[in-house]
């Protein structure tokens, strides 16, 4: 290191307290200090004012407390929901003492107001069999029993309190009557119980508490320190604040935060769910980020270093979403990373995409947009290093595009798909954003919820390419119809590659009342879903709630286009769908027949074959064949 | 007195197992056998009657099959640029030349079934196109239409110039063995009357396509006897009535069903075959099988799944030879050794348990000059090598048709089982919905089935995995499941396995 260097290290840079608290929120190995119980120790040490994130829950338990209504409270969630902090925060609005909090005792009692007595669990897994009995056992008494007295405020993650219903209820040699009500509230399939408020967490919308963690996070007041750090002044650029300028968003409205929050949506509808700690995780990572720093997260006393070795670019934002500054075992060992790299955002790619970073500087057709979309950024985007990668690659001898030699080069590429998402502007037509991702109908499949959510009608290109879709999926054939849905059969299973048996047909639109397919919102999910009325009665509807994967699988099969490496399972899927489909039909035959005044059997028997015209259009033809009796 | 099992050179394996399992009668050809005796006893089935054998008279359908299976020339014919009439008359001359004359020389009737050639050759190909190994190039008298119903039902046959026979090729009464392992079943008639309701149902369009094309049925000449199960009852006969009986209650097309009907024959019949090789070497620990859930990253569970695969495939020579084994101990063994002609008496003892020798000599042997000790010897050795033909190849040609092993992405066998088999399993076991951890657990209890850290603990105990692999591998089946549309997630401690044919309501 030059002396020059070690004189900038020497400066103890302004914000290094608050880096190094904000650290601890990245995702270490150990990080501790995101639990709440370690919070308040780390922010004396820091001597900084705390993270805090709104929590929509928070008001709605203590309302009930409140309220007076009998019975109890459980608190659900997954690690890192903050059930922690729920139970704390309503331990002292009701009046209790924070010291008696930090206590020991796992059971802690709170007389009220109102003359009741409220017992606090903040984590059923730290009872033992007999404490956990007698706590369950009080649940029990408030909620099915007549105790008005006395009522519990139970956090617990959900399996866990399934868990030990049911081995209490197996001890007990009964099945446990609270078993059920959660399970049902949990899974949000039957009523619960009226003296049993459940507040599940988990449930809490995502892009939400994703832009609060953000936020909370970025816009945090310590930030203000930065003024006049020498770090980012004079020509320097600390990656630290620019990870953070660029998280702000304040030139171009926020496009990082808004793409990241699809993303987020997107992983969520696939089923991910991800904590609060893992939101603030991915805040502290994406500003924090770098591969050459001490467990991959920069302390400002990284930066001096990182700037004279001129290596700031690996610490980009755009990758640091995807965990690229840490080690993969530790990037796949967190919910919200190994969600967020599922997406491909990276490896995917398309021609135009490839071809503008690749060839752009050198294409005069390419020119304007790499001069705008890429070389603008100077930090992150076309870098001298970049280019020099870039040059080798294209111009050096053979063995710079063989394996080996071409690794540097497409990981920058790699980095560059990344940030292009990030940052294409919207409707920049030549070059889309979600092509960059492996569902490149995903912009379509929230715009469809919107529109749901909405009660607009969603876009007619939508409805024909999943009535493609089903229709190639049903049939195995390469139908093009859109106005109708088949509904066909191979005449033995229901999986076989290709069913040219047409059961029945409906229209692609249900008419008001009538039979056929309709998109609506899935009021449990909040996910589209293909309703398709089979028969007239509620009985007569199947429907398919449409996941990312789901709406991406019958889009591509529609476009005509399934990459190999997209999920075969996603088949399988579609074929129990269509399975019950069938089975419908079947049921609905099989109860006009026993409705209905028998017809004489003229010994003959009619099968609709889907026949194909060349434009791909199919149409169903019947045959008769006579058979004896 | 043990009983006699006709046509086979000694009885070792047939007692153990029964006469018998087949390596190459696949699970999905037990189940067509399964369905030919189960036909024919459509008044009364599942039943066994005490001191009575099953019988059954499978039919053979000879002209269905030649239609559909040994009649390449429809879809020339069709596609000629001739007249209706010239088409039933071309295709009819080749047809007629290539038939065997077993009862496939009369199709004039189908000159009236169909309207046009056309719709004929439409028809043959549908059919064509849902049979079972549609593609296989097994003899055509060996390839089965899909069970549509009992039309659509025929036995395997040899047919060549002498006449058709069954030569017990695929059908080799491992379907027979099925059979009397569901009459053995608690619920066996229950089972029975549920199967005949939803597969046996002669206006099903298929099924009366089926009839269109054969005309009238064709059937073996004489009823005959269902082979030998050792067994009276075993819990394994139960399980497998109970998934069966589960599989039909769900709410699913019953062509659909088949498939994991077959899939749990498979797994029942594998399960009923490694069992009673362990009770036969006093085993007494229950079948386990590691499974390792295949996924993008490497996992440790692979050798020990491989493990798992070899010795199970071990166990079944193993008791091929406790057999023998254990009759030297016993009080006619030795009885014989002591009496006063202990070559002959040894001979007798033998004869009476094993059927062998067959006589006081062969080409090779003079077994009436031979100590015991040698002819014991001699026999466990030719069982030894006939096991090897046949039983001794079952559990790697099931386990790897039901999807249960694989060499996928490594060099070895082990238990790695596919979607589908995953799928049948859920749709076995679940009924609504059911915590994935009670899922595993009960995959262990009922299957033997290992995937997770707690069903594998003691495996973590005795240091053969750590706990964070089998984690992973838990982990993994919850998003195959996943995927597959079978499991919903609450969060990282808590998933439901959901079967998405979940029996509805009586109402």
């Amino acid at each position: 290191m030059t002396d020059s260097a070690v004189g900038q290290a020497s400066v103890i840079p302004p914000s290094s307290s608050w880096v190094r608290f904000l650290r601890t929120y990245g995702p270490t190995p150990n990080n501790l200090s995101l639990f709440d119980e370690y919070v308040s120790a780390a922010l004396a040490k820091a001597k900084v004012s705390p993270i805090r994130l709104h929590s929509p829950q928070l008001p709605k338990i203590i309302e009930r407390v409140r309220s007076g209504i009998s019975g109890s409270i459980l608190i659900a969630g997954t690690a890192g929901d903050g059930k922690t902090y729920h139970c704390r925060s309503l331990w002292t609005e009701l009046g209790g003492d924070g010291c008696d909090w930090a206590g020991p005792d796992l059971i802690k009692r709170l007389s009220l107001e109102d003359g009741r007595v409220a017992t606090f669990v903040k984590d059923l897994s730290e009872l033992g069999d007999d404490q956990g009995d007698e706590v369950l056992e009080l649940l029990e008494r408030s909620v099915l029993g007549e105790e008005d007295r006395e009522f519990l405020v139970l956090a617990a993650n959900h399996g866990q309190i399934l868990e030990r219903l049911r081995s209490l209820g197996l001890r007990q040699g009964r099945s446990h009557p609270l078993r059920k009500p959660v399970q049902d509230a949990f899974l949000q399939t039957g009523p619960g119980h009226d003296r049993l408020a459940v507040f599940d967490l988990s449930k809490t919308a995502h892009r939400h508490s994703l832009e609060e963690s953000l936020d909370a996070v970025a816009r945090h007041p310590a930030w203000s320190n930065c003024a006049g750090c020498s770090l980012d002044l004079d020509g320097r650029v600390c990656p630290i604040a620019e990870n953070r300028r660029r998280l702000l968003g304040e030139g171009d409205g926020r496009l990082l935060a808004k793409r990241l929050g699809d993303l987020v949506e997107i992983a969520r509808h696939n089923g991910a769910h991800l904590p609060v700690r893992d939101l603030l995780a991915l805040a502290a990572n994406m500003i924090l980020g770098h591969p050459a720093a001490r467990e991959g997260l920069m302390a400002c006393a990284d930066v001096a270093k990182l700037q004279q070795a001129v290596d700031i670019e690996r610490g980009s934002v755009y990758s640091n979403v995807f965990g690229a500054n840490l080690p993969r075992r530790r990037t796949l060992s967190r919910p919200v990373f190994r969600a967020l790299t599922a997406l491909g955002i990276g490896e995917e790619t398309s021609n135009a995409a490839d071809g503008l970073l690749v060839y752009g500087a050198d294409d005069s057709r390419l020119l304007e947009p790499f001069q705008r979309l890429v070389a603008s950024d100077s930090i992150y985007g076309s870098t001298p290093t970049y280019r020099a990668s870039q040059e080798r690659y294209l111009e050096g001898e053979e063995g710079a595009r063989l394996d080996e030699g071409a690794t540097d080069f497409l990981k920058r590429l790699e980095a560059q798909r990344q940030r292009l998402f990030f940052t294409l502007p919207d409707g920049e037509a030549a070059f889309h954003y979600w092509e960059l991702t492996a569902f490149r109908f995903a912009g379509e499949y929230l715009e469809t919820i919107t529109a749901l959510t909405d009660r607009r009608a969603i876009s007619e290109a939508v409805r024909a390419r999943l009535a493609r879709g089903i229709n190639r999926v049903m049939s195995g054939l390469l139908l093009e119809n859109t106005d109708k849905v088949f509904v066909a059969s191979s005449g033995g299973f229901t999986h076989s590659k290709i069913s040219v048996l047409c059961d029945t047909e409906l229209p692609a639109r249900r008419a008001p009342g009538g039979l056929g397919m309709a998109l609506k919102l899935d009021e449990i999910t909040g996910q589209p879903r293909i309703d398709i009325a089979i028969a007239h009665g509620a009985n007569g509807i199947v429907s398919l709630v449409l996941t990312p994967i789901r709406f991406e699988f019958l889009c591509r099969v529609a476009e005509g286009y399934l990459p190999g490496s997209f999920s075969n399972e996603c088949l399988e899927d579609l074929m129990a769908f269509k399975a019950r489909l069938l089975r419908q039909a079947e049921l609905s035959r099989m109860a006009i027949v026993e409705e209905e005044e028998p017809l004489p059997d003229d010994g003959t028997l009619t099968l609709n074959f889907i026949e194909i015209e060349h434009n791909g259009h199919g149409f169903s033809k019947p045959i008769a064949v006579r058979v004896a009796q | 007195m043990r009983e006699r099992i006709d046509g086979v050179d000694f009885a070792v394996d047939e007692h153990i197992w029964g006469h018998r399992l087949y390596d190459e009668q696949l699970p999905h050809l037990a189940v067509m056998e399964f369905l030919g005796v189960l036909a024919s006893n459509r008044e009364a089935p599942l039943v066994e009657r005490a001191g009575e054998k099953v019988r059954y008279r499978p039919q053979r359908q000879i002209r269905l099959r030649s239609l559909l299976f040994n009649n390449p020339y429809v879809q020339t014919v069709r596609d000629r640029p001739i007249s209706d009439s010239d088409k039933w008359n071309q295709w009819e001359a080749l047809f007629l030349a290539d038939a065997t004359g077993h009862g496939d020389k009369d199709i004039a009737y189908l000159r009236d079934t169909f309207l046009s050639f056309d719709d004929f050759a439409k028809a043959v190909e549908l059919l064509r196109s849902s049979a079972f190994e549609a593609r296989s190039n097994k003899r055509w008298s060996s390839k089965f239409i899909f069970p549509f119903g009992p039309d659509a039902l025929y036995e395997d046959l040899r047919v060549d110039a002498s006449g058709a026979s069954n030569d017990r090729r695929f059908f080799a009464r491992t379907g027979e063995i099925l059979y009397l392992m569901l009459c053995r079943a608690a619920n066996g008639p229950e089972l029975g009357e549920r199967l005949v309701e939803r597969l046996f149902v002669s206006s099903a369009p298929l099924n009366r396509l089926a009839r269109a094309m054969q005309g009238d049925a064709q059937s073996a000449q004489d009823p005959r006897d269902v082979g030998y199960l050792p067994r009276g009852s075993h819990p394994r006969f139960d399980r497998l009535c109970e998934d069966w009986l589960a599989i039909l209650s769900r709410d699913m097309p019953v062509y659909d069903a088949l498939e994991h009907l077959i899939a749990s024959a498979g797994i029942n019949l594998l399960l009923y075959f490694l069992e009673s090789a362990k009770s036969e070497s006093g085993d007494t620990e229950p079948v386990e099988m590691v499974c390792e859930i295949v996924s993008r990253e490497r996992s440790k569970v692979r050798a020990l799944s491989g493990d798992s695969y070899q010795a199970n495939q071990a166990l079944s020579s193993r008791a091929v030879r406790a057999s023998v084994d254990k009759f030297l101990l016993t009080p006619e063994w030795e009885a014989a050794l002591n009496s006063s002609d202990p070559s002959g008496q040894c001979m007798a003892a033998l004869r009476d348990q094993f059927q062998w020798p067959p006589s006081e000599s062969d080409d090779e042997h003079d077994y009436s000059q031979m100590i015991g000790a040698d002819m014991a010897a001699l026999l466990a050795e030719k069982a030894l090598s006939r096991h090897e033909q046949h039983f001794g190849k079952i559990h790697a040609a099931w386990s790897r048709s039901i999807g249960l092993s694989s060499r996928r992405l490594a060099r070895r066998t082990r238990y790695a089982p596919n979607d589908r088999l995953l799928k049948s399993l859920v749709i076995a076991m679940v009924d609504e919905r059911m915590q994935f951890d009670d899922f595993l657990h009960e995959a262990k209890r009922r299957y033997g089935l290992v995937i997770g850290d707690a069903e594998g603990s003691h495996l973590i105990r005795d240091g053969k995995i750590d706990q964070e692999a089998l984690s992973d591998n838990r982990d993994n089946l919850e998003s195959r499941l996943m995927s597959l549309g079978l499991v919903r997630r609450l969060s990282d401690s808590c998933s439901f396995v959901e079967n998405p044919f979940a029996s509805r309501g009586e109402s």
